[in-house]
């Protein structure tokens, strides 16, 4: 039983015992690599450029490679290649032609571009016309190994639930963008429900008010959280019209969305480097833009002499001014306001008064044409020589009044300087009249007063100086602790720019991290769905029991190997215990022969007959085990040529002998067309 | 005498450099004033970005002078973490030699010491007994020092013959108590080259017009502007475009004068400038005439104009004098110009 196992073993039918074990799985995985495949490209072909050749279904019946008809290996390999190769696949037809050397050379350029792809096995055009299921079997998982791997990601494996849906919208879309714009008049009803007007509104939004939009982090005021609870309607009901509502709601993620990346970038650039606390950085550039409005609001609102709308926009332009900065700095923006109103005030009074003066004297300078030309003339010349005169009147005492300016110039530099030294020698000789005087005072009893005075400055040198050493004491010290804490300060200073430099790498890698997180996110939730999607009735159970038959199989196959072999052993052993007693036993007897042989002529005759039975047993074992050897080789055989038929040579052989018959007759034939023409 | 002269001293000073690289004022006896502190911090050569070491600078801060001293702590001392230390001393009088060889006794005693107690030690010993124990070679006497000879130390010689007729506009210059600028990108040529000119005024003895050693800045700048006239010293080149300060301008590393826009009126030259300015040149190319004979001959010649400009005077009532009475002496126009200016600077100008 055992030796017939063995022997059906290897050769075409090797997953036989594999498939018998598992029955159900067989679609799912041992023709994956070819009915799925081609599936695969079949549905996907609508993408792919073919020239108008129609998607082939794999037929129902269809369950294993080995029934795979030429049309369809040559197909699938085709489409193979157009994906894994473009250029190469699309020089290739999907079809089989009729025309027998036609079929040949396509065979040729198939097996020629597989091998040019790495394929290692043993190819050739009748691969794929009289195909063998191993052959196949091989051609197709290398194709399949080869078939680019993210496009077919892309397009073939179940991605999450999002993917799903984002693909359908984009099909979706696609498919509406494909159609023509047809005028209202022409509308079928199907493209009314994608084309009219009337269903989509337009992107109207409004802002929506939601609990936890202010003051993030900090517990809200009660009055503004009861608000929250008891009045603020939810977000649907907000806006005015309900058609707003997604409009808004997208508006306003899409503000919270960019506000949130637009601070962290901030942050991560500036922020980081200013050393303060986010809600101290905040508070700051709150303080800085509130200024320059304030400013830019002051300077857009001083007073213009010509506008009209001054009056009117002045005041409250200023009170506005007045409530914005009285929020932030108080009483200083009350006083500034207050003074900017008055000038306003006192400006816009001024002017009407001012204009009516000067329309007069316009009016008065007016010349009357009444006066006669010559009249004009001589007042005129008068007038030049008058006034002539008094320039000259005039540049002379201009001369006058300059050299007297340098002069007086002159002089006051003078009494300034003289005024300076004056003051110096002033402060000086009062000191000095100060020391004179404690002089005399001290000059009657000079020589005791001199000592007293010596004795004085030689006390105090010596007092100063242990002052001097006693604060010497404590400065020193003190100085010490200045250099000390000066050099801690810089090393802090050394240490914390370091860590802010760490700080910020890590703030790079948390990026990172979070990126690759994400894409990991992505990965799992997609492997999760297509852990869903995959057949749940198999279960592990199943599996291991099944394995566990297998194992108990080949316990006792290898029981009864274990037992043929003791077997075997006892049968040699046998054999070897009964050579040793035939030798025994015809050396005892040739001998007792031989001794009587030598006294009787009969036995002698005796002895030759048992030496010649000896031979003839000895040649007979001989031949036994010759036959036994012989037998082995006889069964090697028949196996290889078991293999060998499984590989249909012979048939092939005919078959190729066939088509090399066709392919001369169509030449023979076409060398008479040629002949005829 | 001495006893006089000691009183000039106003007080010594302390800056230290630590391994840090901070730069403190860490010691001062009997007091400074916060500005003054923080003038001498930046007069003071530690400072600095460049490493450049001056180990003697001077320069004058409303009206008080001062004298500071650098040295760079080599051997192990008693000084811990310093790495150069300034004594500052700060005076009345200009004296350069006198508180340079003061202060080089003074920094000695605090390297050795490590304490500036023995430095003070020295300095009321000064104060009160003109004179100062040295550990190693005698002793530092004030009475050596002489205000006279510090007037003399620069070198007049070589002012005229570097500028040679040109130095009458330096002569004029001081002689009307114009505004002096002189720069030079080494602060000891500065200071070597300003000391002298003063000299040319030699009859007035005052060196408080010498600035020595100005920065640009408002607080310095401010100082300046309260003296009518002046000589300062600048490193920064900058200074050539600030014309409001000065009325002439010396680039002492070109050998250039330049006399601004508005002074040169009053600076006009006439035959008697000429005069005055050969006479300079001949002196000063003498080889065996010093330094002090070339400024006595300047200093007769000075003289004698004001003598003329005095008898002039005291023609006319209260000795002073007028434009009218000089203008009927019938002077050539620059003579003029330049006796009138000069009898303004001489206060003899009658208001």
């Amino acid at each position: 039983m055992f030796k017939k196992v063995a022997c059906t073993v290897p050769g075409n039918h090797r997953h036989l015992p594999y498939s018998a074990a598992f029955p159900t799985l067989r679609p799912a995985v041992l023709t994956e690599n070819s009915e799925q495949t081609q599936e695969r490209r079949w549905t996907g072909g609508g993408e792919e450029v073919d020239g108008g050749c129609k998607e082939r279904e794999v037929a129902e019946d269809v369950d294993s490679v080995k029934q795979f008809s030429s049309e369809l290996i040559v197909e699938a390999v085709v489409r193979c290649l157009r994906v894994i190769d473009p250029p190469l696949g699309n020089g290739l037809s999907p079809t089989l032609p009729p025309g027998m050397s036609a079929r040949f050379r396509l065979g040729m350029s198939l097996a020629q571009a597989c091998q040019d792809l790495g394929y290692k096995g043993e190819i050739g055009y009748q691969t794929f016309l009289y195909s063998s299921e191993p052959e196949i079997r091989s051609l197709l998982m290398f194709l399949v190994e080869k078939l680019p791997r993210a496009s077919a990601e892309a397009s073939d494996q179940p991605a999450g639930k999002s993917a799903l849906l984002q693909k359908a919208i984009s099909a979706q879309v696609r498919a509406q963008l494909a159609l023509p714009w047809v005028p209202p008049t022409c509308r079928l009803p199907l493209l009314c429900r994608t084309q009219s007007t009337g269903m989509s509104g337009i992107f109207r939004s409004q802002a929506l008010s939601l609990p936890y939009s202010k003051g993030l982090g900090k517990p809200p005021v009660k009055e503004v959280s009861d608000y929250y609870r008891d009045f603020l309607l939810p977000v649907t009901a907000q806006p005015s019209q309900y058609a707003s509502v997604p409009a808004s709601l997208l508006e306003r993620h899409a503000l919270d969305l960019s506000a949130a990346q637009e601070w962290e970038n901030e942050w991560n650039s500036q922020g980081l480097l200013t050393r303060l606390s986010p809600e101290g950085y905040r508070s700051r550039k709150r303080a800085r833009l509130q200024k320059r409005i304030e400013e830019q609001l002051r300077a857009a609102a001083q007073p213009h002499p010509n506008s009209p709308h001054g009056p009117h926009s002045g005041p409250d332009l200023a009170e506005m001014l007045h409530s914005f900065g009285g929020a932030t700095t108080g009483g200083t923006v009350l006083a500034k306001g207050t003074r900017f109103t008055h000038t306003e005030k006192f400006t816009f009074t001024q002017e009407p008064e001012t204009s009516a003066q000067q329309m007069a004297a316009a009016a008065s300078v007016m010349p009357s044409s009444r006066q006669s030309e010559e009249d004009l003339l001589a007042q005129q010349q008068d007038e030049l020589q008058a006034l002539q005169d008094q320039l000259k009147q005039l540049s002379i005492r201009m001369e006058e009044v300059g050299g007297d300016m340098k002069q007086l110039s002159v002089s006051i530099a003078q009494v300034s300087d003289e005024l300076k030294q004056r003051e110096l020698s002033n402060g000086e000789k009062e000191d000095s009249v100060r020391v004179k005087k404690q002089t005399i005072d001290l000059l009657p009893d000079a020589e005791n007063n001199l000592a007293k005075l010596q004795t004085l400055v030689e006390s105090s040198a010596k007092r100063v100086i242990s002052l001097a050493s006693q604060w010497e004491k404590h400065r020193a010290p003190l100085i010490e602790e200045c250099r000390r804490l000066k050099e801690l300060c810089s090393n802090r200073e050394l240490e914390s720019s370091r860590k802010l430099f760490e700080i910020k790498d890590l703030h790079d890698k948390i990026r990172q991290s979070a990126d690759e997180a994400k894409k990991k996110e992505g990965l799992y939730k997609q492997l999760i769905t297509e852990f869903e999607n995959l057949p749940k009735d198999v279960s592990r159970c199943a599996y291991t029991q099944r394995i566990l038959e297998i194992v108990g199989n080949i316990r006792k196959q290898k029981e009864e190997i274990t037992k043929i072999l003791s077997d075997t052993k006892e049968l040699q052993k046998e054999i070897n215990s009964l050579t040793g007693k035939l030798d025994r036993t015809f050396a005892v007897t040739d001998e007792l022969v031989f001794k009587d042989a030598k006294k009787d002529e009969s036995v002698r005759k005796s002895y030759k007959y048992l030496a010649a039975l000896h031979e003839n047993c000895t040649q007979l074992i001989q031949t036994i085990e010759d036959t036994g050897t012989i037998m082995r080789e006889i069964r090697d055989l028949e196996e290889q040529i078991e293999t060998e038929n499984g590989k249909k040579t012979v048939s092939n052989l005919e078959r190729i002998l066939e088509d090399y018959k066709a392919i001369r007759q169509e030449n023979s034939a076409l060398a008479a067309k040629v002949r005829e023409a | 005498m001495a006893g006089v002269e000691t009183q000039l001293m106003l007080s010594v000073g302390l800056i230290e450099k630590d391994v840090n690289g901070d730069v403190l004022w860490v010691w001062c006896y009997p007091s400074v004033s916060a500005e003054l502190r923080d003038v001498l911090l930046s007069k003071c050569c530690l400072t600095l970005d460049s490493s450049m070491l001056h180990t003697f600078v001077f320069g004058q801060f409303s009206r008080t002078w001062y004298y500071i001293t650098t040295v760079e702590v080599h051997e192990p001392t008693a000084l811990k973490k310093v790495t150069h230390f300034s004594i500052v001393l700060t005076a009345k009088d200009f004296n350069p030699e006198k508180y340079a060889a003061f202060s080089r006794v003074l920094c000695r005693m605090y390297s050795k010491h490590g304490s500036p107690v023995r430095m003070m030690e020295g300095y009321i010993a000064v104060l009160t007994k003109g004179m100062c124990q040295n550990d190693e070679n005698g002793s530092f006497l004030v009475k050596d020092y002489d205000a006279q000879k510090a007037y003399l130390a620069g070198s007049i010689k070589d002012v005229v013959s570097q500028f040679g007729m040109e130095s009458i506009i330096l002569y004029t210059a001081l002689m009307l108590k114009k505004r002096v600028v002189v720069h030079h990108p080494r602060i000891e040529a500065v200071l070597e080259f300003t000391r002298v000119l003063p000299a040319l005024t030699w009859h007035r003895k005052d060196w408080s017009i010498l600035h020595p050693y100005v920065h640009l800045n408002e607080r310095e700048l401010e100082s300046l502007r309260l003296c009518t006239g002046y000589v300062a010293g600048f490193v920064d080149p900058e200074i050539s475009n600030r014309s409001d300060l000065f009325d002439v301008y010396v680039n002492l590393p070109d050998s250039e004068i330049t006399v601004s826009q508005n002074a040169k009126e009053a600076m006009l030259m006439g035959k008697l400038h000429r005069d005055v300015g050969l006479l300079m040149v001949q002196s000063a190319e003498h080889a065996d005439r010093t330094d002090s004979q070339v400024i006595k001959d300047i200093s007769v010649k000075t003289k004698e104009i004001l003598a003329n400009l005095t008898s002039l005077a005291e023609e006319c009532e209260n000795s002073k004098i007028t434009l009218e009475t000089l203008k009927q002496r019938r002077f050539p126009p620059a003579t003029e110009s330049f006796l009138f200016h000069l009898a303004a600077a001489e206060q003899l100008l009658k208001i």
